[in-house]
């Protein structure tokens, strides 16, 4: 069961990253909040602080699935996991860029 | 002993009872799936007859063939029908009859969930033919929105039929999936490593985890929705707190999911269909294995894609937009592993070949077009008009029909040990492409002329006349082309000439076999060193036939072998039930709980809820022994304890994949009271949950003393110690957990006037049922304990309750806090 959780783990994160994006967007834009964080939008500085932790998650996957101690011991399962690493990252990425591209609550 | 004679012996054992009665308790892959097969395709015609009478309405302006009230219906059941009555089913079944013959063992993991899932779809699918017979059929569309479809607009039974039918049908589907995913983790033949799986069994198993975290939150909605129908909690009702567009989420939280759930399986058909028909190997395994995985977790993040149009933040909308363009990575990268895989071999155009180029053409067109509603300005424009209906039909019919097409003439030799004959096959198949293409290109083009979806009729002054009427002739042509499919499946059922083993020379093991396949698959069981088994052993069949394989020699039991996940090394031995008629049985009685709510006679749910109850206790019991089983030899020197024996059970491997679908719907309703509290109009309600701290601790610390009270038990039995003090205080944690949700029940702030109190009402019915159920299992493993089933060997039930405990501690904690914080926030 190891070997199907490294191969699921990356896309999964990836999922729940998304959804907890959307989700502090929503809660942000739901209930109105505002503010300013040396000089910056609340809301913007919310929204980048989540992104980049989610794409430092994927960072931390993608390392680990490609150390030694992390991987599995079967060839074939350490090419899956690491292509399923490398798309979480490249999700996150991409899926998550209006964060930093558009307005939040128009 | 000699071939024959072990053929015998086996057949004694494992064949379905003789004749007409047979069909009712038979719990046999084999003679499951093909019903599963006959009858998805019975309901594919109906279908398709509720489409031709679609395109017969929408040939002509001004047609008078049907009125809107009765269009409705047609469209509302021509869309359900095919999603959940015909293409889920067809998977299931394609499954089912293939899996453990291609995995190179004798059954699936959980027979009798097999038959009780096949009926729960027959008995639901019917509940929806009648609605349709007796003109009151569902009508809001396949996606019932509200409030279109709430008690105020719908109030008659039609909407009823849907939630209620459609609900009791996906039963099937988690039935289903959690069988397959149990089947391929562990049931496969020894040596088959993750590596060496037959790549259908890789998008099954993909499938299989959508189906289980895809399908609860549309049962969710289904529940929400018809209850507020019935009973009339506000969940959907903007004035009183609820949300129309909670239902759209939950929804297409399923219903995006829900067509790479249909996609994937056939992407199973063609990586396995293609090479042989190429004459090589696949390309790209590793590939596709990662392609279909970041395919399955791409869909969930799309559902908004259907929502563009509902006044959701530039944010929001750009994220699901990114989202749905990057699907197409994955997809792609299957689309080139193929053409890789044609370019390597020698492509050969038979029959399931011409299929699968048809399959090629329509897709990818479908997938363009896809990426062009997934660009939001033109989503706008596009949105809710016929170019939209046309791009679903090329992804679904181009994604899937084709394919399943190319399998059903690829496997139909196996089916019925037969050989094509008669050569109608081409030319249904140039009928059926040409058809769709002159349908559904047309249907694009009146789309962006402006025609909206579901119209019943328009003006001839709109424009739209001729390409209607292309439209309707070309969807004639489909029909004409599906019809020479069927005759050529009955004449080459009665008539063709028998076949050869393995007539397309193909690697895999399902060919390994007699055809049609004996019940108990294969005499004795391989040992699989290569992805293409067969192709590097052409003998392989003669000498399992000999029994030179695991579990060759015949005995009194139907017996397998399970294996360990990653490395498909043996590690336990199976005993599977017989025959029985309890599946049919309790599918009944779950019939008359849904027909019961629909018909609202309250009075007979009870019953049927006990009824069940009854039965499934019955079912657990029969699997008991009373005796220790010795560790078993599967020859080659070989021995396995038993799965009574083990720490993980198949059933325990059952049970974590149902609590994984039952989470996904936990989850879900969690989302749908954050989603109401955040963005519902009509917020905050009128009056919030009075919380209290005896409630909540009384809860939370009876799922604790559950918790480790089972724990404590499994250690006592373990041990040679009675387990039963240890039992009885878990049963009094349990009890103490559905008195705190009971309360929360009771004293939730009127749940008809505000979704707060509806949402907290369901979400405190949701861990009483919980508590109830694990009582009962409790109760059932002390009885288990007290008539002498378990003994320090015998503990594989302890830990199958232990993981339910562990589950309604968890989510019973979360119910009640989450009840009363929002009571100590207010």
């Amino acid at each position: 069961m190891t070997d199907i959780l490294r191969i699921l783990i990356s896309p999964l994160v990836w999922l729940a990253s998304f959804s907890a994006v959307y989700g502090l967007h929503g809660l942000i834009c739901g209930h109105g909040i505002e503010g300013d964080v040396l000089g910056f939008p609340l809301q913007r500085v919310l929204m980048v602080a989540a992104y980049a932790a989610a794409i430092l998650l994927q960072v931390m996957l993608v390392a680990g699935l490609s150390a030694q101690r992390f991987s599995s011991p079967s060839a074939f399962v350490r090419f899956v996991s690491r292509v399923t690493a490398w798309v979480g990252l490249v999700a996150t990425v991409w899926s998550l860029l209006p964060v930093v591209t558009t307005t939040y609550c128009l | 002993m000699k071939a024959l004679e072990r053929h015998r012996r086996m057949t004694e054992t494992w064949a379905s009872d003789p004749g007409f009665k047979g069909w009712f308790s038979t719990v046999s892959h084999t003679d499951l799936g093909r019903m599963f097969l006959v009858t998805a395709f019975f309901f594919f015609l109906v279908g398709g007859i509720l489409a031709m009478l679609i395109r017969a309405q929408l040939a002509t302006p001004h047609s008078a063939f049907a009125g809107p009230e009765i269009y409705n219906q047609l469209f509302t059941m021509h869309g359900t029908i095919m999603m959940f009555l015909f293409a889920i089913p067809t998977f299931e079944g394609l499954a089912v009859y293939l899996l453990p013959k291609m995995l190179g063992t004798r059954d699936l993991a959980f027979p009798r969930l097999t038959a009780y899932g096949y009926w729960c779809y027959v008995f639901g699918g019917s509940m929806l033919l009648f609605s349709m017979l007796f003109g009151i059929a569902p009508d809001g569309g396949w996606f019932m929105y509200p409030p279109l479809t709430g008690p105020l607009y719908s109030p008659g039974i039609n909407t009823d039929f849907w939630l209620i039918g459609i609900t009791f049908v996906e039963i099937s589907a988690i039935a289903a999936a959690a069988e397959i995913t149990v089947s391929i983790l562990k049931y496969r033949a020894p040596g088959m490593s993750l590596d060496k799986m037959p790549i259908f069994a890789w998008y099954a198993l993909v499938t299989a985890l959508m189906i289980l975290t895809g399908f609860p939150p549309l049962i969710l909605g289904s529940v929400l929705l018809e209850v507020e129908r019935a009973f009339g909690l506000p969940f959907f009702q903007a004035e009183l707190g609820g949300d129309s567009l909670l239902w759209q989420h939950l929804f297409w939280l399923f219903g995006h999911p829900e067509v790479y759930i249909i996609f994937l399986p056939a992407a199973g058909v063609i990586s396995t269909v293609l090479p042989v028909m190429c004459r090589t190997t696949l390309l790209g395994y590793g590939w596709i294995v990662a392609a279909a995985v970041a395919l399955a977790f791409l869909s969930f993040g799309l559902w908004v894609h259907h929502m563009f149009t509902t006044g959701i933040p530039h944010m929001g909308l750009a994220f699901f937009s990114a989202a749905s363009t990057l699907v197409a990575v994955p997809t792609g990268v299957q689309i080139f592993a193929w053409i890789g895989t044609m370019w390597k071999g020698r492509p050969d155009l038979r029959l399931p070949m011409l299929h699968i180029l048809g399959f090629f053409i329509t897709f990818v067109i479908g997938g363009l077009t896809g990426v062009m509603v997934a660009v939001v300005p033109f989503d706008w424009q596009a949105h809710d008009t016929a170019f939209v209906t046309a791009h679903l039909h090329y992804v679904l019919f181009g994604g899937f029909v084709f394919p399943i097409l190319a399998g059903l003439y690829y496997w139909l030799p196996h089916f019925t040990g037969r050989l094509r004959f008669f050569r109608l096959g081409e030319l249904a198949f140039v009928l059926i492409f040409v058809g769709f293409h002159v349908t559904f290109l047309a249907m694009h083009w009146v789309g962006l002329l402006g025609q909206r979806r579901r119209i019943s009729t328009y003006q001839p002054e709109d424009g739209w006349t001729v390409i209607n009427l292309i439209s309707s002739i070309g969807g004639f042509v489909v029909a004409l082309g599906i019809g020479i499919v069927i005759i050529e499946v009955i004449l080459h059922a009665v008539a063709a000439r028998r076949s050869a083993r393995n007539p397309w020379g193909a690697g895999s093991l399902e060919w390994a076999m007699l055809t049609p396949a004996p019940a108990y698959n294969f005499a004795s069981l391989p040992h699989v060193t290569s992805r293409n088994p067969l192709a590097d052993n052409p003998d392989l069949a003669v000498e399992l036939a000999q029994g030179k394989g695991y579990l060759a020699a015949p005995s009194r039991w139907r017996e397998t072998l399970t294996v360990e996940v990653a490395s498909g090394k043996p590690d336990y031995h199976v005993i599977y039930p017989g025959n029985t008629r309890l599946p049919i049985v309790m599918s009944a009685v779950t019939g008359i709980f849904f027909l019961s709510l629909l018909v609202k006679f309250y009075w007979t749910v009870p019953v049927a809820v006990i009824g069940v109850a009854v039965l499934a206790w019955r079912w657990v019991w029969e699997l008991g022994r009373k005796d220790d089983l010795p560790a078993q030899s599967i020859g080659h020197d070989v021995e396995l304890p038993n799965t009574v024996a083990v720490d993980h059970a198949p059933g325990w491997w059952g049970s974590l994949f149902l609590l994984t679908a039952n989470a996904t719907f936990f989850g879900s309703l969690i989302f749908g009271f954050a989603f109401l509290w955040t963005v519902a109009p009509g917020w905050p309600p009128p009056v919030w949950f009075e919380p209290s701290a005896i409630e909540l601790g009384l809860g939370i610390l009876g799922g604790l003393v559950a918790v480790v009270a089972m724990r404590l038990a499994l250690r006592a039995n373990d041990r040679a110690r009675s387990p039963l003090p240890m039992l009885g205080v878990a049963f009094a944690g349990t009890l103490a957990v559905a008195a705190a949700c009971g309360l929360l029940m009771l004293r939730t702030p009127a749940p008809a006037e505000h979704a707060y109190g509806a949402t907290l009402l369901v979400m405190g019915g949701y861990g009483l049922f919980h508590a109830a159920l694990v009582s009962l299992m409790v109760v059932f493993l002390i009885a288990r304990v007290s008539r002498g089933f378990t003994s320090p060997v015998r503990r594989a039930e302890f830990p199958i309750v232990v993981l339910w405990t562990d589950y309604l501690a968890l989510v019973g904690a979360f119910t009640l806090l989450a009840a009363h914080l929002t009571g100590y926030l207010a």
